[in-house]
């Protein structure tokens, strides 16, 4: 024991599984699918130049059509993975879940707030603190949720009574008709936009000021511990404390 | 001619084409047609030909609400031949005060009666309304005969067999629906309840449209397959994009970009110049207009979503998508977006400059004091 204790003494951090591989996976296949809808679908609204040549022999929208339906896909699967894997991972995959009826929730959201604003890195977590966790609800989750409601009543539009429109069509009359579903889809996209830059800023930010490997964690997996943090664990964040 | 059509509900309608004229070949011709119209094959016309010959026709009720008219202006130029003819033969109108002879309380008692008598079981009727009604303030921003439509629509709405909605003011409230609807009109289907009510919308719906409707309703005794808000699937069942005629320059990627363009010339894609095509649920792009001699993409000018619900309220017409009302502001949905993107920045920005005005002011502290071996560590 003692030498057990002598060893993590002289290191300063340990290493701790914090992704597991299924949630490194989701988190590349979603961001690049959000960035490949996010781009196509700019494009379908506003497409910015024509095609050059016969029509006949050319499919410019179809195919980023096609390209976004495509990731619209591969957006969905990653979406219902994820899910699965907030049941089914360790206590990492669920940290900062905002449960909005415990007191501890709040007082550690508004407490990571004002410190980041008075630029407080020191209190460090391993999982998602609870404004990240909250945030990752409301866009991600919510978001996606929507776009993937609005996505497929318009998507099964092109053949009316089809899969699609059976099991999303019900979203149009709701949101007051295709064309309002069209602008509602577009508009909740911007919201993407301002949450991958708000998200990438915040990585960048936490990862250079809490030196605690935040960024390369989404690829080994892998966060560093203060050894002294880790005799404290069950502060550490879990269910975000 | 021994009785008035108006009167005579107990012709069918073939007679009554006969009694006007019309040919027994024009009137196979016209049965054709319809059944085609409706999607019938072809050994379903036998069907379509005897119901017009042997049952009587249908008793309509037509009121008018708050409304233009443009329902019955469309009707009555139903493109087939004979349909000018058969148009208004094919139900017996039993009140139309728009359409009738008949003038003041004399005519507000045909429809009071009918009424009377359906309750009592001896008479059937079909309600069809054009318009919609005003509910705000009692409703006495329209009113027929010294009652409110409101009153009228509600009264005959109760005891008819069912309820045709014609037009988008019907079906959806249309013009005098949109913001800031200062009479409060709402459709027929938000005044009235426990009836099935079968909505055309279009402002106007398309003749083809109406006629088939009341053909099918005829022939077959009952309404058609109604989609989720309660239109005919048969002919609302599609999109104008997934039958237009310009749909291959959408899929290549050819569009309009501005009215009389090179584009525009060569018949590309509306779609860019706020063509409501790809959201609108008719079959314009089927029967097209005036007996089918164009429509508006096929003219060049894109489709404006008039049998959608809200089209007065999602402009401009002209755009592709429609315009986002917030409190004080309207402006587009890329608009918005990039204005939040933009804020985000601005934050992230003012955030940086919070870190270096800290970094500095620990600086010149730690210079001054002795070293906070803590905060170094953090820094």
């Amino acid at each position: 024991m003692d030498v057990l204790a002598q060893s993590r003494r002289r290191r300063l951090y340990e290493p701790v599984l914090v992704w597991q591989w299924p949630i490194r996976i989701f988190h590349w296949v979603f961001a690049s699918a959000i960035t490949v809808l996010f781009v196509t679908g700019i494009y379908i609204t506003h497409p910015i130049s024509n095609a050059t040549g016969e029509a006949g022999g050319l499919s410019r929208m179809a195919t980023v059509r096609t390209i976004h339906f495509t990731a619209a896909a591969v957006f969905t699967i990653a979406f219902f993975w994820r899910v699965a894997w907030f049941f089914l991972g360790n206590r990492y995959a669920r940290s900062g879940f905002p449960q909005l009826w415990l007191p501890s929730w709040w007082r550690s959201f508004l407490r990571q707030a004002w410190n980041y604003l008075r630029h407080d890195y020191r209190d460090v977590h391993l999982g998602h603190n609870a404004l990240a966790g909250l945030s990752y609800v409301i866009v991600p989750v919510l978001g996606g949720a929507f776009m993937m409601g609005t996505g497929f009543a318009m998507y099964g539009e092109s053949n009316p009574g089809g899969f699609w429109d059976s099991l999303c069509g019900w979203i149009r009359p709701l949101l007051g008709g295709s064309f309002r579903t069209h602008t509602a889809h577009h508009l909740v996209a911007w919201f993407f936009l301002v949450f991958v830059i708000v998200h990438v800023y915040l990585v960048l930010m936490n990862g250079t000021q809490q030196k605690n490997g935040l960024i390369s964690s989404m690829i080994s997996g892998r966060k560093f511990r203060r050894i002294e943090d880790s005799q404290r664990t069950e502060n550490d964040d879990g269910q975000g404390a | 001619m021994a009785t008035s059509p108006i009167l005579s509900p107990s012709l069918t309608t073939y007679e009554l084409l006969r009694q006007h004229g019309v040919s027994r070949r024009q009137f196979l011709s016209f049965c054709a047609m319809t059944a085609a119209s409706l999607g019938l094959d072809a050994k379903e016309v036998p069907r379509v030909v005897s119901a017009l010959e042997t049952k009587p026709r249908l008793p309509v009720v037509w009121l008018h609400g708050l409304e233009c008219t443009c329902c019955s202006e469309s009707f009555l130029r139903s493109s087939h031949p004979i349909a000018q003819d058969i148009v208004l033969n094919m139900i017996s109108l039993d009140y139309d005060d728009t359409l009738q002879a008949a003038a003041g309380h004399q005519v507000e008692q045909i429809r009071k009666d009918l009424v009377e008598r359906a309750k009592r079981g001896e008479a059937e009727y079909v309600l069809a309304v054009e318009g919609n009604a005003p509910t705000r303030d009692g409703g006495v921003y329209c009113t027929v005969a010294g009652e409110t439509f409101l009153d009228v629509l509600r009264e005959t709405a109760a005891h008819a067999k069912f309820v045709i909605a014609w037009g988008s003011c019907a079906s959806n409230g249309c013009v005098q629906a949109a913001a800031p609807n200062p009479t409060g009109a709402k459709p027929v289907h938000e005044c009235i309840t426990g009836k099935p009510i079968v909505k055309v919308p279009g402002c106007p719906p398309i003749a083809e449209v109406m006629t088939g409707l009341l053909t099918y309703v005829l022939t077959f005794g009952r309404l058609p397959e109604l989609d989720r808000i309660g239109r005919p699937k048969m002919f609302y069942r599609q999109r104008l994009h997934d039958k237009c005629l310009r749909r291959s320059f959408f899929d290549a990627g050819q569009f309009v970009e501005s009215w009389d363009d090179e584009g525009a010339h060569k018949g590309w894609c509306l779609y860019k110049m706020g063509c409501r095509g790809p959201t609108t649920y008719n079959s314009c792009a089927t029967f097209k207009w005036n007996g089918g001699v164009s429509w508006p993409i096929g003219s060049g000018h894109g489709c404006i979503g008039c049998s959608e619900e809200h089209f007065w309220d999602d402009g401009p017409f002209y755009e592709r998508l429609a315009n986002v009302h917030l409190p004080g502001i309207e402006t587009t949905p890329q608009t918005i977006g990039v204005t939040l993107a933009a804020a985000a920045g601005a934050g992230i920005a003012a955030h940086l400059a919070g870190l270096a005005i800290q970094r500095a002011r620990s600086k010149s502290q730690a210079a001054t004091e002795k070293a906070n071996t803590n905060s170094e560590m953090e820094v």
